[in-house]
């Protein structure tokens, strides 16, 4: 008995002491069994990836083209510049129900609201209107032409709380909106197929129709969705009224002085509306008060269950391709019995021999991670084209540390088939 | 434990003296065939010296494999004790006896047992891997190993690119990286013609030479000649036990 004792205590003194290297050395041996696999089984281990590859890539798609909306919405719809809501007929982010009941009841805000909130309103900083010119005119310069322009007539105010910015000339003046003048600020999409290598300053283009003198032109933004975000012409509210439309419907955008002025503001804007609109204490409102964070919320909202849809997916394919692994692992150990029992014979432990086939399990489904990524980037690069798309970092990490932690979970029985393996056994078998 | 150890004055009296690095004492390794039980093994008892060339001798179903694989370590007797090198194994768990294999014994199979689709070089690290040695040493030691059988430029090559002797020697480096303190041989010239099994049996022989302790299990008789000393198993019990040299 206390020789056994003795034997065993010395040989767990000597194991313990290897035991942290042993594992990094067993590691980095499996890691390498992993590859070598791989590499010698190309076809069969594509194959067996193929779900996890989906999964990853599908995982990473969704996120990406969330991620890219959501950069979208918050570069181009949302952001109103710096503390600006927007008074408008409609809210902009709303369910289904509550838009078709806004359809019915929500009033038109006009050029007299805009008067009205401008004389009234206290404290704000900016305070602008601004209507479309409905359906898009076409513009013209000399005999060429652009089909559906966004014509907006504006009031001066508007350049300073939009993300138009002057690059040359000027946005038009106080006096040229008092008086009605046609003169017109444009987007370079105007300025590169009209005046490719001319000043446009001072030359007249024709909007609808009529004859409008360029003032200004505004900086490139670039396009989103697909669609050109320079492909606009600016001109006063008061010509809009004059030549195209006498009550333009508007959108009339307030900027507070501050972040803390906001909510008092929209208040303020609420309560002159709702008795401008006569309405009674318990009707809701029947307009819409804009603001980024709102709208940046509600849509949040909306692709929080679009993501929380593309995991589900995700979650099947990832199962399927883990229980493929687990198959095609319980074959690997089946194929490598004798090597299993070299291995014993040579000294590997019950645990040395879990830790390889887990390992090789876990590489060989981060390896489709990876593949995943790779495919997922190609994938979201090609939908920016038409679409918007963005791969977030985050999605690569949760991409990678997903399928490797697939692998090892469906490794572990398999790996466990292998280490329960009798050394004599596994060495009768035909290697 | 050292009032364990007082009280149990008879069994310290068992461990083998000095010198001494195998002995198996009434060994019984029993198989349950449902209805019949098949004795393998019967009341097996020897003792091993350090250096010594001992070959275990038989005809095939006589317990010589079952024999060897409880010399080696592979499995545990259903009954009696073992000693090797001061440990009484006979009594350890699957991971302790996997400790023993690694550093007390050296493994030399008939059909090689080499991992295909690893190097020379590689096949010899394994029993280091298995060991924790870290990289550059272990490195070191299989190179070593591998120039002691004169392997010394076949390092890089796989099983498939040697011939049988060749292979045979890496796997006799194999089972010398570690230091074991037996090289327990099994059939090892079974796969090689005459010319190259004597020239495997040379190495052995060097081996021994060099103050190695071998294990030699065969059922032919020139190649049991070689050894200093031959255990002749025959129905799971020692026949005889004879010096020859």
């Amino acid at each position: 008995m206390a020789t056994l004792a003795r034997a065993r205590s010395l040989i767990h003194e000597r194991a313990r002491r290897l035991e942290a290297a042993s594992f990094w050395v067993m590691a980095r041996e499996a890691f390498w069994i992993a590859l070598e696999g791989l590499r010698t089984h190309k076809l069969r281990s594509f194959l067996t990836l193929l779900g996890v590859v989906i999964a990853t890539t599908t995982l990473i798609v969704v996120m990406s083209i969330i991620n890219g909306m959501n950069l979208y919405i918050a570069d181009h719809i949302a952001n109103l510049g710096a503390n600006v809501f927007v008074l408008s007929q409609y809210n902009w982010a709303t369910s289904d129900e509550e838009w078709i009941r806004e359809r019915h009841r929500n009033k038109p805000i006009l050029m007299d609201d805009y008067t009205y909130l401008r004389d009234v309103l206290s404290g704000y900083k900016n305070i602008g209107a601004s209507a479309w010119v409905q359906p898009s005119p076409q513009v013209k310069y000399k005999n060429q032409i652009i089909y559906e322009v966004n014509v907006t007539g504006e009031t001066p105010s508007i350049i300073e709380m939009e993300q138009e910015q002057v690059d040359y000339g000027r946005f038009f003046s106080e006096s040229e909106y008092e008086h009605s003048a046609s003169v017109c600020f444009i987007g370079t999409d105007l300025v590169e197929k009209f005046f490719p290598n001319v000043d446009p300053i001072d030359k007249v283009i024709f909007v609808g129709g009529q004859p409008f003198r360029v003032v200004g032109v505004a900086k490139h933004i670039g396009s989103t969705l697909g669609q050109s975000q320079d492909n606009f012409v600016q001109i006063p509210l008061t010509t809009l009224q004059k030549l195209f439309s006498a009550r333009p419907r508007m959108n009339i955008h307030i900027q507070a002085q501050d972040v803390r002025q906001m909510a008092a503001l929209e208040d303020q804007v609420r309560a002159v509306m709702r008795s401008r609109h006569h309405l009674p204490y318990k009707e809701p409102d029947d307009f819409g008060l804009n603001a980024s964070a709102t709208i940046l919320g509600v849509w949040e909202q909306l692709t929080g269950s679009i993501f929380a849809g593309g995991i589900g997916i995700v979650a099947v394919f990832m199962v399927v391709g883990g229980i493929v692994i687990m198959n095609i692992m319980l074959a690997s150990v089946t194929e490598r019995t004798h090597e299993i029992g070299i291995r014993k014979s040579l000294g590997a432990r019950r645990r040395d021999i879990l830790m390889q086939f887990v390992i090789e399990s876990a590489v060989m489904a981060a390896t489709g991670g990876l593949i995943g990524i790779l495919l997922a980037i190609g994938v979201a690069k090609l939908v920016d084209v038409f679409f918007t798309a963005s791969v977030p970092v985050k999605a690569i990490l949760i991409g990678i540390a997903l399928s490797t932690s697939v692998g090892l979970f469906f490794g572990i029985y398999p790996a466990r088939q292998a280490a329960k393996l009798n050394p004599i056994e596994a060495l009768r078998t035909d290697g | 434990m050292s009032s364990r150890t007082l009280t149990a004055p008879l069994q310290q009296t068992m461990t083998p003296k000095d010198g001494v690095i195998i002995r198996t004492e009434n060994l019984w390794k029993t198989y349950d065939m449902g209805a019949v039980q098949v004795h393998a093994l019967c009341d097996v008892s020897f003792d091993i010296e350090r250096g010594e060339y001992v070959a275990i001798m038989g005809p095939s179903g006589s317990g010589k494999s079952t024999l060897m694989n409880l010399i080696g370590c592979l499995d545990t007797p259903t009954q009696g004790k073992y000693w090797l090198n001061g440990r009484l194994v006979s009594e350890l768990s699957d991971d302790e006896l996997a400790y023993i294999r690694n550093k007390e014994i050296g493994f030399v199979f008939q059909t090689f047992n080499l991992l295909s689709r690893a190097t020379a070089l590689h096949n010899v690290e394994l029993p280091l891997i298995y060991s924790g040695t870290p990289a550059a040493e272990r490195l070191e030691r299989a190179r070593e190993a591998l120039r002691k059988v004169e392997l010394g430029d076949r390092m890089h090559h796989k099983p498939n690119e040697l011939s049988g002797g060749q292979r045979q020697r890496v796997a006799i480096a194999r089972a010398l990286v570690n230091e074991p303190s037996i090289i327990l041989a099994d059939e090892p010239t079974g796969n090689l013609d005459s010319a190259t099994g004597d020239e495997i049996m040379n190495l052995f022989d060097r081996l021994h030479q060099a103050g190695n302790t071998i294990v030699l299990v065969t059922h032919e008789h020139d190649i049991a000649a070689r050894a200093h000393r031959i255990i002749h198993i025959r129905d799971g019990k020692v026949a005889r036990d004879e010096r020859v040299k």
